[in-house]
């Protein structure tokens, strides 16, 4: 039998986690930008690196991680794709590669220096199994100021998904919105990904939206239905490890890829 | 003098160390359809996105709807912006675009209605009359990624029109068409400005796209004017058929232009 007082903070971490990251996911794969997910980690855990580097320690590494990831969000919102010539992805492979760089060269610092980086490698590699309700609530801080901004820019981040650069040409305040966004995306992953781990999150930003664009028409509808496809796969996901005692990571993880997978199959004329 | 609503003086562009345009001056009416044409490569869009700011000039001034474009940033350039209806070359249409075209046209009262606000009943109301206008109206709830190319470009254009623009500027709005959509889109174009008496900017490279509204051609060619006029005076056989480096020859009939091969202008 389950404990629910010692699982609830995890049925309600891996629902918050999964309803707010199938939301981001609207716009990330809406807007073929896959790579945010990975590039916003990485900026997160080089934050996290030289904070540690620096003498913080333990949850205190939330604040350079959150600092590095919304550095890199404001570098990718401020640059103009158009005007720099390059691709967004292009843009999130050079930020990727140079996080990566960085938080690999400060890791390297951790052992010439003769410190552990346990603390570090935590932070962003979290476990489910693991979410309290102090963590619950950090979630459902960011992801209540993510569903804020959505709910009052929603008409000019729909115009930024159909094209950012058509929406610049309309006279919309594009780029001051994507970047709010972007910076409110980042906050939101790297307090997830120190929660349920960065696996999870990648399959939970893509597999939701993925199949919500499969069955769902209508920028809102296709947002919630992603939501709610997000939510079924943390919560069945852990439900579904539970009873039959498999790791709840790969079966959130799995249930995901299982939605995608049967509304890719659905007859489109069933759209709803 | 009828004001202009669009006027250049000594415009120059350069990108990579190359010159893309070089224009001494060139003013549009209010209330005409000017047709930006040439080769490719000639500068057409290169004109069009230095006039909506989206590329900065190395030297020269554009004037547009009595706003000096290279001058303004921000808001400022925002509000210029919000007031042109621009339906660009390329459309995005991945399946991966949930939008339905009545969200797509939606998108032209968003600027209007400024940050922080919804779209009111009558920025809805505008957009269901531009979407019935266009004859979209059995197309509204659909995706827009799953609809036809020349129903993507009427639904673009009834984006740029719910705008209530004082001047639309089409780039290559035919780009990609069958001649059934091209003729119905050249039809529109023509519909909308007897309506409405709309300045418009087209940039097209066929002179069939050309509607009967178009009184005035610039015809631009390596970054530079080659000829301005009417149509009848700036195509004849002997020009097109250098310009393009091959034997054409130039129809002109009730208003439309063509180039078919071979031969005279008639």
């Amino acid at each position: 039998m389950m404990d629910l007082v010692f699982w609830a903070p995890v049925m309600a971490g891996g629902t918050l986690a999964g309803a707010s990251s199938g939301v981001l996911g609207t716009f990330i794969v809406g807007m073929r930008i896959p790579f945010l997910g990975v590039c916003v980690a990485h900026a997160a855990l080089a934050g996290a690196v030289f904070g540690g580097l620096c003498g913080l320690e333990g949850r205190q590494l939330l604040l350079p991680a959150l600092a590095g990831a919304i550095l890199t969000a404001l570098a990718l919102g401020l640059l103009n794709p158009q005007r720099a010539h390059l691709d967004d992805n292009t843009v999130l492979s050079f930020l990727f590669s140079a996080t990566m760089g960085l938080a690999f060269l400060g890791i390297g610092l951790y052992g010439i220096l003769g410190k552990s980086d346990n603390d570090v490698r935590s932070l962003l590699w979290g476990s489910l199994n693991f979410c309290r309700w102090s963590d619950v609530r950090l979630m459902l801080g960011t992801s209540t100021a993510l569903a804020a901004y959505i709910g009052i820019f929603f008409k000019e981040l729909r115009a930024i998904l159909f094209s950012r650069a058509d929406a610049e040409a309309a006279g919309i305040r594009a780029t001051a919105v994507w970047t709010g966004f972007l910076i409110l995306t980042a906050a939101t992953l790297t307090v997830n990904f120190q929660t349920v781990g960065g696996l999870m999150i990648y399959s939970l930003i893509n597999n939701p939206a993925a199949a919500a664009f499969q069955v769902g028409r209508g920028c809102r509808r296709v947002m919630w239905l992603s939501a709610v496809f997000g939510a079924i796969s943390g919560l069945g996901g852990f439900l579904l490890a539970a009873a039959t005692d498999l790791p709840s990571g790969a079966v959130i993880v799995l249930v995901s890829s299982a939605l995608l997978g049967v509304t890719a199959f659905m007859d489109r004329r069933g759209r709803f | 003098m009828t004001p202009a609503v669009l006027e250049i003086h000594r415009l120059a562009v350069h990108a990579a160390g190359r010159c893309l345009l070089d224009v001494e001056h060139l003013r549009a009416e209010s209330g005409s359809v000017l047709a930006l044409m040439g080769p490719n490569g000639a500068g057409k869009t290169t004109l069009l996105r230095t006039c909506l700011g989206l590329l900065t000039p190395t030297r020269g001034d554009v004037t547009v709807l009595g706003e000096n474009v290279s001058s303004l940033r921000g808001a400022m350039l925002a509000r210029l912006r919000s007031r042109i209806g621009y339906v660009p070359q390329l459309l995005p249409a991945h399946s991966e675009l949930p939008l339905t075209v009545r969200e797509v046209v939606a998108i032209g009262r968003t600027a209007r209605a400024g940050l922080f606000h919804r779209l009111s009943r009558d920025d809805w109301r505008t957009v269901d009359q531009w979407i019935e206008r266009l004859g979209l109206g059995q197309l509204a709830g659909h995706a827009f990624s799953q609809i036809s190319g020349g129903e993507q470009r009427k639904t673009i254009i009834a984006r740029a029109m719910s705008q209530e623009p004082e001047l639309l500027i089409l780039d290559e709005p035919t780009a990609n068409l069958d001649l059934g959509w091209r003729e119905r889109i050249v039809g529109t174009i023509q519909t909308l400005h007897a309506q409405t008496r709309i300045s418009v900017v087209l940039v097209c490279h066929e002179l069939e796209v050309l509607p009967e509204a178009c009184r005035h051609v610039i015809l631009l060619e390596a970054g530079h004017v080659a000829a301005i006029g009417e149509p009848e005076v700036v195509f004849t056989t002997d020009r097109v058929s250098q310009l393009y480096d091959a034997s054409l020859r130039v129809v002109h009939q009730g208003g439309r232009h063509a180039v078919v091969p071979g031969g005279r202008t008639q």
